[in-house]
């Protein structure tokens, strides 16, 4: 199955895809999550909680079953509803306040089996410059190896410049080029 | 029209003065016990900005090198310094990099020291160029190039979502508005990348400059 992690191991991967299989990638990622029994933090910069709700329920991934820190509701003018598996944060530059929502969220959730989905990397480019962005990844990164959770990274292929592909290379454990199941087929 | 000079019966003192005035390279002579400056050729004042009179007789230390008094490479810590890029002191009191030849030599009996060198400060300065480009791209691609791709699937996205029906218009408005905001984003980042990259470059023409200060 395309987009498959081990999340049993606590690994950190760094996915890689064309731009237009990024949701694709962001779909199996989760479903395979899912299926190892692991709840996944989805990390979003780029889509609205609600957004994201919909097409998660059109693809049949169970609501109750995944959480979302949310960095773009606010930054649209949406309205930020509460929900106890949502958290907002102002908008995707407020590097801080995701930091801390991470961490809160991680001590939050139930259960040994959890994991963060970072959607994406490529996003986060657009809102702080790549230095700020690496040591932000780099502080994710220790994050998630210290409080022995897994992670997933997403990010357009060739969308990082070799200097920050090798720093990432050098935190994750492993670098996934994902195929779109169809694409693997043909 | 270049300057012209004829040299007749080039031989002994006269060949080693013209050549020495004339060559483009920076000659400094150095007595190597006194480390005081006993020559210097026209294009050594030029390069360190001060007229031979002012360099003739002072040591070299704190002066025109950056060495202290006791570390002369070549008589104090014996190195041998061969096409290598070092530093030197000018009249303004900036370091300007060289690529600088020691040799020592002996004239009448006494040590001498003869420094050839030439300047680096535009070879740099285009070498910083470089880098500063290349950085710009980068940061370009990073944020507005792969950026760029992105949004223009997420908009595909979103008018297929509108065409679905399965969508309320305020989700939509939110998931247009956030491309849009994007987007602003990307100018403001293109428009800083340009500024820091054109600020400190004295080549631009001021056409250009404000050709690409339009917002």
């Amino acid at each position: 199955m395309p987009g498959t992690v081990d999340t049993d191991d606590k690994i950190l991967y760094l996915m890689l895809s064309r731009p237009e299989n990024i949701n694709a990638m962001n779909i199996n990622v989760i479903k395979n999550i899912l299926k190892r029994g692991c709840t996944p933090v989805i990390v979003s910069v780029n889509m609205p909680y609600k957004i994201l709700a919909r097409i998660y329920a059109k693809e049949g991934i169970d609501p109750l079953k995944w959480y979302v820190i949310d960095a773009v509701t606010q930054y649209s003018g949406g309205v930020c509803e509460p929900n106890p598996r949502v958290k907002y944060v102002s908008n995707p530059a407020n590097l801080t306040d995701l930091g801390i929502a991470i961490t809160e969220m991680l001590k939050n959730i139930p259960g040994p089996d959890k994991c963060i989905l970072f959607d994406s990397v490529s996003m986060l480019l657009i809102h702080t410059p790549s230095v700020t962005a690496s040591k932000f990844l780099h502080f994710v990164v220790n994050k998630l190896k210290l409080s022995d959770v897994s992670g997933i990274f997403l990010c357009v292929e060739k969308g990082l410049d070799p200097v920050i592909l090798a720093e990432m290379s050098a935190v994750v454990d492993k670098i996934i080029d994902f195929e779109p199941e169809e694409k693997q087929a043909g | 029209m270049p300057e012209k000079t004829v040299i007749h019966a080039l031989s002994g003192y006269s060949l080693f003065k013209a050549v020495f005035e004339k060559i483009q390279t920076g000659i400094i002579i150095v007595d190597s016990e006194t480390h005081t400056i006993v020559d210097a050729n026209p294009l050594a004042e030029e390069i360190l900005g001060y007229p031979k009179d002012k360099l003739v007789g002072k040591r070299c230390h704190d002066f025109i090198c950056p060495a202290k008094p006791g570390s002369c490479p070549i008589t104090d810590l014996h190195t041998s310094i061969d096409n290598a890029e070092r530093e030197m002191i000018t009249s303004n009191g900036n370091k300007i990099s060289i690529l600088k030849t020691v040799a020592s030599v002996v004239i009448h009996g006494k040590n001498y020291l003869i420094e050839s060198f030439t300047d680096l400060t535009d070879r740099k300065r285009a070498d910083d160029q470089k880098v500063i480009l290349i950085g710009y791209l980068s940061e370009s691609i990073h944020r507005v190039r792969r950026p760029l791709q992105l949004t223009s699937m997420n908009l595909q996205i979103i008018a297929d979502q509108v065409k679905t029906g399965e969508f309320d218009p305020e989700e939509i408005r939110m998931e247009l508005q956030i491309q849009k905001n994007n987007i602003e984003k990307m100018i403001k980042t293109l428009e800083e990348l340009t500024e820091s990259v054109t600020k400190d470059q004295p080549d631009i023409s001021p056409e250009f400059r404000k050709f690409f200060a339009v917002k």
